[in-house]
């Protein structure tokens, strides 16, 4: 086991290290950022002041080399734009954003399982036809339009819970119930394919020869055997929230880290969409660690 | 019965938790991005002035846009040109900074020289390009401004200065303290930012004793903000969200929309080209449609408060005829009408900016031009919008957007009109001269200056292609009293709020 976490380690830092230097010369191709923070009547010294404070002026191998000694220092160097440390602005907003992931994923996971498992139970029956089709509206609508709507039926129209922001438990309901819904959609659809299969299997046919409940039977016996392709989506969708929920930060006003790196980018702060990456990328590479055991665990056959 | 009372007391604590929609007397202001510094020196900075100016830091003048009282004293009492044409500063006595210590004649150098100081980047020093400044103390209570060449506007552009105390190091603060009725009382990156009142301002003390500012980046949920009464004032909202007269209000933005003509390339060397490029445009056809109502159609770059607007300059007329026959007339005379014009607009620029180069080009070639309609990026844009001018360009009609809420004219003219402005399409020793004596000239004499300038390039050179002063949208809870001006976009003090 610990020799796989080494080599998964191993792997996962020489990706990290690709993407740091891809990234890092590629948001240079983005433009000159005092091009973006000085006025266009800035006379040439001006630039080439702003270039200096910056050390924007050195080569670009220089830079990335002085970027990486300062990387091995744990400096990830300052934002531009907000004058404060890059990792504090990214370790704040990506607090945020692992906090909806966490609580997200382990809704849709659990309401999903039951949802889906219950619904491969009598496939075709009404509750499976209902699950199908509000699974299959979940998972096609558009985040976008669900939360303006969201906002002007439950805050503007019945006035239950806030707009937006954050400061409450109710702050969390909006953002957390939109993004729910497509990632349940999808994640129902996989567990309920993959326990039809596992309730046709013989050993379950054994069990309800034998007299076991429906509930043991499915929630025991096939559901275990049924869910290493469920993970792997679930593993999907999490990647994909930690990212950051670019459109739910921006409606909902949630400081994540999703609308900081797109903010970044725009804003030329190269330091701060390099720690965001970096962290991003780690954050990805110990869940999907974490999946990997999680089979194992699940199926006795998977030995690491 | 644990879990119960578990669920209950999680509810309480919840409930306890959700901010009271306050009936009280703090405000809470929700902008349009995020505010990610504080730093007085960048105030310029649209919400980082909605923040701190005239609330935590406050400067020697302001520009009274409200009342419409021009330039009015702040932490200065007075001031007067010298002789030798520098300007004296008589300072307010008995002021005190947040942190207690006092405000005197070196709190105003350093503030400047910091501003000024190359090894931090504040956007102060672009409004004082082509000039050197000099601030020097004369006493404890009077400060000196010594500039080359004299600055006639000197005290105007002093508006842009906050000014903080003199052990301020020379690096971008994340607690500005300044004069101001307010100091920052929280700021969590990201969510808010809290000002509270001083109990020791100098002044008069506000109605509004704390304000609250919150960051939502649409705009349909600012609005909606509002209406539920989780935010009183949401300075900038969508034309199409403004539909409640009693809370939402449109003002005039200060920005103006022009399609700048470049008259060293044919055929808009010709002034008769110009002409019928100016009456073919339906100005008052946009107005409520494409263009929000409110919007005014535009005779110069500069909306109407600025110094020097002339009443008499009227905006030209919509008559396709006039325009047709000065056409033929131009190619009679071997004039080439017929080369395609490129209309150049850059993307995201304002609202429904397609759709109104779109209409421009339509009534542009019912009038008889050729006329090609092309969208850039930003920093495409800038290379188009900015000298030096590509080479071998055809005719083109750049539209842009202009900001102009300074009050002067000056912040305008120079780069969109002299021979060697940055963005200008035109080379007239009449407008240099009138230029360079408005900026050197004061009081009457600058104002009837300006006023000539202004009727010169809009009647007899045609500069360019004019259309609307647009307008923004506040929505304002009704419990307060207060309407969005045109510094609105710039800054909002909060001692021009009261209730009702």
């Amino acid at each position: 086991m610990m020799s796989f976490i080494r080599k998964r380690a191993f792997a996962s830092l020489i990706s990290l290290i690709l993407l740091v230097v891809a990234v890092f010369f590629l948001s240079r191709l983005t433009g000159d950022p005092a091009a973006l923070y000085l006025p266009s009547e800035a006379s040439e010294e001006m630039r080439r002041q702003f270039r200096e404070i910056h050390g924007l002026n050195d080569p670009i191998l220089v830079q990335f080399g002085r970027y990486v000694w300062d990387l091995l220092h744990l400096d990830f160097g300052d934002s531009v734009r907000r004058a404060r440390p890059a990792f504090e602005v990214v370790s704040e907003a990506f607090l945020w954003t692992l906090q909806l992931a966490v609580i997200t994923m382990t809704l849709v996971t659990a309401a999903a399982i039951v949802v889906g498992s219950l619904a491969a139970f009598r496939v075709g029956g009404f509750f499976d036809r209902i699950a199908s089709l509000t699974s299959l509206i979940g998972a096609s609508a558009p985040d976008f339009w669900v939360a303006i709507v969201a906002i002007v039926v439950f805050s503007v129209g019945l006035g239950w819970l806030p707009t937006s922001g954050t400061g409450s438990v109710w702050h969390w309901i909006l953002p957390i119930g939109v993004l729910f819904i497509r990632p349940f959609g999808l994640i129902v659809q996989v567990v309920r394919g993959s326990m039809i299969n596992a309730l046709s299997s013989a050993y379950v046919k054994t069990a309800r020869a034998k007299g076991v409940r429906t509930r043991p039977i499915i929630f025991v016996h096939a559901l275990r055997n049924a869910m290493l392709p469920v993970i792997t989506v679930i593993g999907d969708q999490a990647a994909a929230l930690l990212n950051g929920a670019v459109v739910i930060e921006t409606i909902f006003g949630f400081p994540g880290v999703g609308k900081l790196m797109i903010d970044s980018i725009l804003q030329r702060d190269f330091n701060v969409v390099l720690a965001a990456i970096m962290i991003t990328a780690i954050a990805i590479f110990i869940m999907n660690l974490l999946i990997d055991l999680a089979y194992a665990l699940l199926d006795p056959r998977i030995r690491y | 019965m644990i879990r119960r009372s578990l669920i209950w007391g999680t509810l309480a604590a919840a409930t306890m938790l959700t901010p009271a929609f306050a009936q009280d007397s703090t405000v809470r202001i929700v902008l349009n991005e995020e505010v990610d510094l504080l730093e007085p020196c960048m105030s310029t900075r649209s919400n980082i002035g909605r923040v701190t100016l005239q609330n935590i830091n406050e400067t020697l003048a302001f520009l009274d846009l409200r009342q419409g009282g021009g330039l009015q004293p702040k932490l200065a009492e007075s001031w007067e040109q010298l002789e030798d044409g520098s300007w004296r500063f008589h300072l307010r006595q008995g002021v005190t900074f947040s942190d207690g210590t006092g405000f005197d004649a070196r709190d105003v150098k350093h503030s400047f020289d910091r501003a000024m100081d190359p090894s931090i980047t504040c956007e102060v020093p672009r409004y004082f390009g082509g000039m050197t400044i000099e601030a020097e103390v004369v006493d404890d209570h009077t400060i000196d401004f010594k500039a080359d060449p004299q600055q006639p506007i000197l005290p105007l552009l002093l508006t842009l200065i906050s000014i903080v105390p003199e052990e301020t190091p020379v690096e971008f603060v994340r607690e500005p303290i300044g004069t101001g009725p307010y100091t920052l009382t929280e700021w969590t990156p990201g969510q808010r930012i809290v000002l509270s009142q001083r109990d020791d301002y100098w002044g008069e003390t506000p109605a509004v004793t704390g304000a609250t500012y919150l960051f939502r980046a649409d705009p349909a949920v600012r609005a909606a903000m509002v209406a539920t009464g989780e935010a009183d004032i949401s300075p900038s909202i969508a034309a199409l969200d403004a539909t409640n007269p009693a809370t939402d209000f449109s003002y005039l933005d200060s920005e103006t929309v022009y399609g700048r003509l470049d008259h060293s390339v044919a055929p808009f060397d010709d002034l008769r080209v110009r002409k019928a490029l100016n009456l073919a445009i339906d100005r008052e056809a946009f107005i409520g449609t494409l263009v929000p109502e409110g919007a005014l159609l535009a005779s110069a770059v500069y909306p109407p408060p600025t110094l020097g607007w002339n009443e008499a300059v009227e905006v030209w007329p919509y008559d396709p005829e006039e325009a047709a026959r000065l056409l033929e007339e131009a190619r009679a005379d071997g004039v080439a009408v017929d080369t395609p014009i490129t209309l150049i607009g850059r993307t995201a620029n304002f609202p429904n900016n397609v759709e109104i180069l779109e209409a421009v080009q339509q009534m542009l070639q019912e009038a008889g031009f050729t006329v090609q309609l092309q969208f850039y990026e930003v920093a495409e844009f800038e290379d188009l919008y900015s000298k030096p001018y590509p080479e071998g360009r055809g005719p083109m009609v750049v539209v842009a957007m202009h900001d102009n809420s300074r009050g002067d004219p000056s912040f305008s003219m120079y780069f969109k009109y002299a021979s060697d402005g940055r963005q200008s399409g035109i080379s007239d020793p009449k407008v240099d001269d009138l230029i360079n004596r408005a900026q050197a000239a004061t009081g009457d004499e600058r104002e009837a200056l300006w006023k000539e300038l202004h009727a010169y390039l809009h009647d007899d050179v045609v500069a360019d292609l004019l259309l609307f002063h647009m307008v923004g949208f506040s929505r304002v809870n009704e419990r307060l009293d207060w309407t969005p001006t045109m510094a609105t976009n710039s800054q909002l003090p909060l001692a021009d709020i009261a209730f009702k």
